[in-house]
């Protein structure tokens, strides 16, 4: 009689096993909320083909209404009728009181790392020819205002680095700027944090506005220095091979 | 007919069972505490005497701790390699009247020209932290600026919208008392929450805000004072709340909704039976 009840369970616990166990194995773990959805479309199927006709709906809702009439239980059934009853205003009130009570977190960062710069500042070549003078000359400007904050190893680990949050951008990982074009950086130096748009969070960058002091040359020679001395390169076009 | 009314019921029962079950047990963990979240300065409901021109009170010592590393002021012109004052510990303390910050740092001298600051945002527009600089894409407001000397022996309320503006306000609102003792200094800043002045930061209970710091050693090298100005220890911007008092009407509606469950749990027991013996 607790057959559909049994097989409507069983299907759950292994839609439930498979998508939080198995398929990991194949892709990446689910988020949590993904898994959820995937639960209840798999709730709601069994419950639609469950109900589908009346025979099905009384062979498969008659043990739940037993259950909750509580009609001829005895011992381990009455048992758990009582602990079930006794549950579901406690989650009730549980979920009540975590929708209602106020947050004791700061606000979320929510900050882009790698906005969208203007469009005067996409598509920019460098000028600076590419040899080892002009990579000396920029490692020589990088040392000199550069490296206080971003390393003399071009790690961000420089003496001033541990005070700012945001910390200064590391170029020896290559999430920065070997993800960036040599434009990109153009912008990001001459600019400085000021220049950012509203969701870099301009207010809290310590990337000073170059433009006022250093040229742009010398800005297009640092980008070179730093590239070599990051041991980074820069993300181009790629170049078409001759047939 | 019964037997639809109580599938209805039933149906609906199972639904939310269902619902509030699976979301028990899927609901998602609080997000992990980068960096970032997790350093804020939070200023703690008392309703003992508050300790606003006390740095030494033992009340102190019963506030939880936040601290911050500092740098040395590289952002602009002119700029300072090294500044002496590294980290600072923060800790508040407010009554719904008053609020009292207590900064804590380590100075290995005391100096005539030694000083402190607190920057905060003002109103609901974000400014850069070096004194509500122009930003280019981002439409900043100004800063406040609580600045307190040794040599003055009390603070100034400041305002400052951009380099060079920097200027005291006409309507003083700011104490600060300070004490050092064997390479500590003790600063406490304290303010009504509430000031009326729009160009203060107004701190509201519950709503968080931005604060940074700035440090001076006033120590002489070479018969000259080395950290003035722009030369200083500064920090970036950090999360600020005054703790707001707690809000005891959610007890209710957590009842409310206990209540609310044992009777739907008992109208739809007597239902299912009285529909069996129909």
């Amino acid at each position: 009689m607790k057959g559909p009840l049994l097989k409507a369970g069983i299907i759950l616990a292994c839609m439930y096993v498979a998508i939080k166990f198995i398929l990991p194995l194949f892709t990446a773990p689910l988020p949590a909320s993904l898994i959820f959805l995937y639960m209840m479309l798999t709730f709601s199927s069994i419950m639609i083909f469950f109900t589908m006709s009346g025979e099905s709906i009384s062979e498969f809702m008659g043990p739940v209404y037993r259950f909750i009439s509580g009609e001829g239980q005895e011992g381990i059934a009455k048992t758990a009728r009582l602990l079930v009853f006794l549950i579901f205003p406690l989650l009730v009130g549980w979920q009540t009181y975590t929708k209602l009570a106020p947050s004791d977190l700061p606000p979320a960062e929510n900050r882009t790392i790698h906005p969208a710069p203007p469009g005067e500042f996409v598509g920019l070549a460098n000028p600076t020819p590419d040899t080892p003078d002009t990579i000396a000359m920029g490692q020589g400007l990088y040392a000199a205002f550069c490296s206080p904050c971003h390393g003399g190893n071009y790690d961000g680990k420089g003496p001033a680095a541990v005070g700012f949050n945001p910390p200064p951008a590391n170029f020896s990982d290559p999430g920065t700027i070997a993800q960036l074009q040599e434009s990109y950086l153009f912008w990001r130096i001459k600019k400085g944090g000021v220049g950012l748009p509203v969701e870099g969070m301009p207010w809290k960058s310590a990337m000073p506005r170059w433009e006022f002091e250093l040229s742009d040359e010398w800005i297009w020679s640092i980008i070179r220095g730093e590239y070599a001395g990051a041991h980074q390169a820069p993300r181009t076009w790629e170049e078409e091979e001759d047939e | 007919m019964a037997s639809r009314k109580i599938l209805m019921v039933g149906l609906v029962n199972l639904i939310l069972a269902g619902w509030l079950g699976t979301s028990w047990v899927f609901s998602s963990e609080p997000p992990p505490e980068g960096k970032e979240e997790s350093v804020s300065v939070r200023i703690y409901l008392t309703e003992e005497s508050l300790p606003t021109t006390d740095p030494l009170s033992g009340v102190w010592d019963t506030v939880p701790v936040s601290e911050f590393n500092l740098a040395p002021q590289v952002h602009w012109p002119d700029r300072i390699q090294e500044a002496t004052v590294k980290s600072v510990k923060v800790r508040g303390l407010h009554n719904q009247e008053e609020l009292a910050i207590l900064v804590e740092y380590q100075d290995p001298t005391e100096d005539e020209a030694d000083a402190a600051a607190l920057e905060f945002m003002v109103g609901d527009s974000k400014a850069h932290f070096a004194h509500g600089q122009e930003m280019l894409q981002v439409e900043g407001g100004p800063v406040n600026i609580w600045y307190w000397k040794k040599s003055d022996g009390k603070a100034m309320d400041m305002s400052a919208k951009g380099f060079k503006t920097l200027r005291a306000q006409d309507q003083q609102d700011v104490s600060a008392t300070g004490s050092w003792q064997n390479g500590t200094w003790k600063i406490v800043f304290s303010r009504p929450l509430l000031t009326g002045d729009e160009h203060d930061a107004q701190i509201i209970p519950g709503n968080w805000t931005s604060v940074a710091f700035a440090f001076w050693d006033g120590n002489l090298i070479e018969g000259e004072v080395k950290e003035k100005g722009s030369q200083k220890a500064i920090s970036s911007w950090w999360y600020v709340r005054a703790e707001p008092p707690p809000d005891d009407s959610i007890y209710g509606y957590v009842v409310l909704g206990l209540v609310i469950a044992v009777a739907f749990e008992l109208v739809v027991a007597r239902k299912l039976r009285k529909g069996k013996s129909a």
